[in-house]
């Protein structure tokens, strides 16, 4: 049964709406565990209780985005069945395997933790809560990581195999799952990408404080913190998003095309379009500003590899294509008659282009009628929306190296300890909160638009995976979901902002032990030496 | 006592056992990851060295106040 296409279009733009959503919340919460981790492990080393401080008043905002996190993740896990039951039976073997783990990972390691760690400061030991506050970090991260095992088989589909007996993708190699390259670089680089949009959260906030002089000592070392370490993961996130293009280009040609515009392939070595206007209709880029010798080194490491341009991927297509009729045609003989072993030997013969089949199966529904004009509609359609991907990959990239320029600067004076006089760098902080989310965001998209037009890459096409909904109900639910996800937000921002107004709790507040013995930290004139309270322990 | 020392030997060697398995396990995860998933491999290591580095910048941070709050030299062979 066809699926209608504005259905499709529907249930991309609600899933594409919710991810995006959910992933303005996950990055702050992968990073800030860490950043928790590293301020209470100074804490129970040194003992000083300006450091449990840190923790506690980081921790209540990591909380609450944790809280908000989790809820805009939920329904997306839904979706995969309410609106895309076609492709959750296709890889359902494989899929559903890392995104139940994720699941048990995210609700009962991380969930359970993270109670612990916010309301165990009283109950536990130093050593008991630091335990918990990296398992914390290490339950994010891992929770993230089988999201991203699920993803990266969307990408690059190892460890499986189609059945034409069951008529779906049964897995048959865990560690290929888990290992593949594109899983490995994808989620080091989402997990560090985690890392810098908290350096930068938390920088910004305590030069706000710093800017307002409020809870100086307390923002000093924020400060500090964060800038060492978002100046190392923003280095780790751009490595590995070097490694991950160097995957892509052997994995996912056809994003490569679209993230680099290259409608036409070329000699060694290539150009890179640094700023180009593609036209998806036209096939060229109708403006573009290029480097020479760029693109062979970016993407192969050589001046003398090359990649492969749109129009060689569609005649590649074509032939691909042409070799995956006989295998749909023989899948559904298959279907009618499983025990044929002529169709058997048919379909295995021509396997490994299914996919290309049933991308012409959109325009030939009859594929023994398959005009050339539809094999040639069929093959164009392997180029995701260049102009899209283009600009994604290199807002993102852009913006990845404006964090790097300011975590440079920023590290330079925290380490002379002038922070707190330069004022402008303390108003950029502020004004740079909103830039790694962008930058996630436009990550992402890059990753998920690029897969077009498959839902898993090679594999199955987008749009026979959908849900065979009526027009108005993905319409209504995706209004729902919009209306929902903004309240979501607005909640996420005014309780973030009235935290962060509210400030950490003033010495003595906190209770515990430690909060009592800060007296060095009280605010006093100190001419001579401003910034030099003692902070005994 | 002497079931102070046995309790004492009791808990180390506990330890040493909880140590080793730690040791062991490090050692297991390292020879896999480092065989298969570089990267993951390299994500441990780095996210350790990421958290130390930053945690040394705070701890750094307080050396440098005390060192400022101090008195110049001068100032204190004048006291």
């Amino acid at each position: 049964m066809m699926v209608n296409g504005t259905v499709v279009a529907l249930s991309r733009i609600q899933f594409a709406a919710t991810a995006l959503y959910h992933f303005l919340f996950v990055p702050l919460t992968l990073g800030l565990s860490f950043l928790l981790a590293a301020m209470e492990t100074v804490f129970v080393t040194t003992g000083k209780p300006i450091y449990k401080d840190m923790a506690r008043f980081w921790g209540k905002l990591l909380m609450i985005n944790f809280a908000l996190g989790v809820a805009t993740g939920l329904t997306m896990e839904f979706q995969f069945g309410t609106n895309w039951s076609f492709y959750s039976g296709f890889v359902g073997d494989i899929f559903g395997a890392p995104l139940a783990i994720e699941g048990l990972m995210a609700f009962f390691m991380e969930s359970t933790f993270i109670g612990l760690m916010v309301f165990g400061w009283e109950r536990l030991s130093k050593g008991q809560h630091l335990a918990v506050t990296w398992l914390v970090a290490f339950g994010s991260n891992l929770s993230a990581l089988w999201i991203l095992v699920a993803n990266s088989f969307m990408q690059n589909p190892r460890g499986a195999a189609f059945d034409p007996l069951t008529m779906r993708m049964q897995l048959t190699s865990f560690p290929q799952l888990i290992f593949n390259p594109d899983a490995q670089s994808k989620f080091v680089h989402t997990s560090v990408a985690g890392y810098v949009t908290a350096a930068i959260f938390v920088a910004g906030v305590s030069a706000y404080y710093m800017l307002r002089k409020r809870h100086v000592e307390l923002a000093k070392r924020s400060f500090r913190m964060a800038a060492l370490f978002g100046v190392l993961a923003t280095i780790a996130v751009i490595t590995l998003g070097d490694a991950l293009g160097f995957v892509d280009a052997r994995v996912q040609p056809t994003k490569l095309a679209a993230m680099e515009g290259l409608w036409k392939s070329e000699a060694a070595p290539m150009p890179f379009n640094l700023i180009a206007f593609p036209s998806q209709a036209q096939r060229r880029n109708v403006a573009d500003v290029r480097v020479p010798y760029l693109l062979s080194l970016l993407v192969t490491h050589s001046l003398t590899g090359t990649v492969p341009g749109a129009d060689a991927l569609e005649r590649q297509a074509v032939s691909r294509i042409e070799d995956g009729i006989p295998a749909v045609q023989a899948l559904h003989v298959l279907a009618r008659n499983p025990t044929d072993a002529a169709a058997l030997a048919e379909f295995d013969a021509h396997r490994k282009d299914l996919g290309y089949g049933f991308l012409l199966e959109r325009y030939a529904p009859d594929l023994n009628d398959a005009s050339p004009a539809q094999l040639e509609r069929a093959a164009r359609d392997i180029i995701p929306p260049v102009a899209a991907v283009f600009w994604s990959f290199r807002v993102m990239v852009a913006l990845g190296l404006l964090m790097l320029a300011y975590f440079v600067i920023a590290v330079l004076y925290t380490l002379r300890n002038r922070i707190q006089r330069k004022t402008w760098l303390l108003k950029t902080a502020v004004w740079m909160i909103p830039v790694p989310f962008i930058a996630n965001e436009a990550g992402w998209l890059v990753a998920e638009l690029g897969r077009q037009p498959w839902t898993v890459f090679d594999v199955l096409p987008t749009w026979m995976s959908a849900s065979t909904h009526s027009v108005a109900y993905m319409a209504f639910s995706l209004i729902g979901f919009v209306v929902l996800y903004s309240v979501f937000i607005a909640v996420e921002m005014y309780l973030m902002v009235r935290a962060i107004r509210l400030g950490p709790a003033e010495p003595g507040d906190a209770g515990g032990p430690g909060s009592q013995v800060r007296p060095s930290l009280s605010p006093r004139p100190l001419p001579a030496a401003p910034y030099g309270g003692r902070l005994e322990g | 006592m002497s079931t102070h020392t046995e309790e004492t030997a009791v808990r180390t060697f506990l330890y040493f056992l909880l140590y080793m398995i730690i040791a062991v396990a490090v050692i297991f995860l390292a020879a896999v990851l480092g065989a298969h998933g570089a990267w993951y491999f390299a994500w441990l290591v780095g996210t350790a060295m990421i958290v130390l580095i930053s945690a040394a910048g705070g701890a750094l941070l307080d050396t440098q106040e005390e060192h400022a709050a101090e008195p110049a030299p001068a100032e204190r062979d004048r006291s």
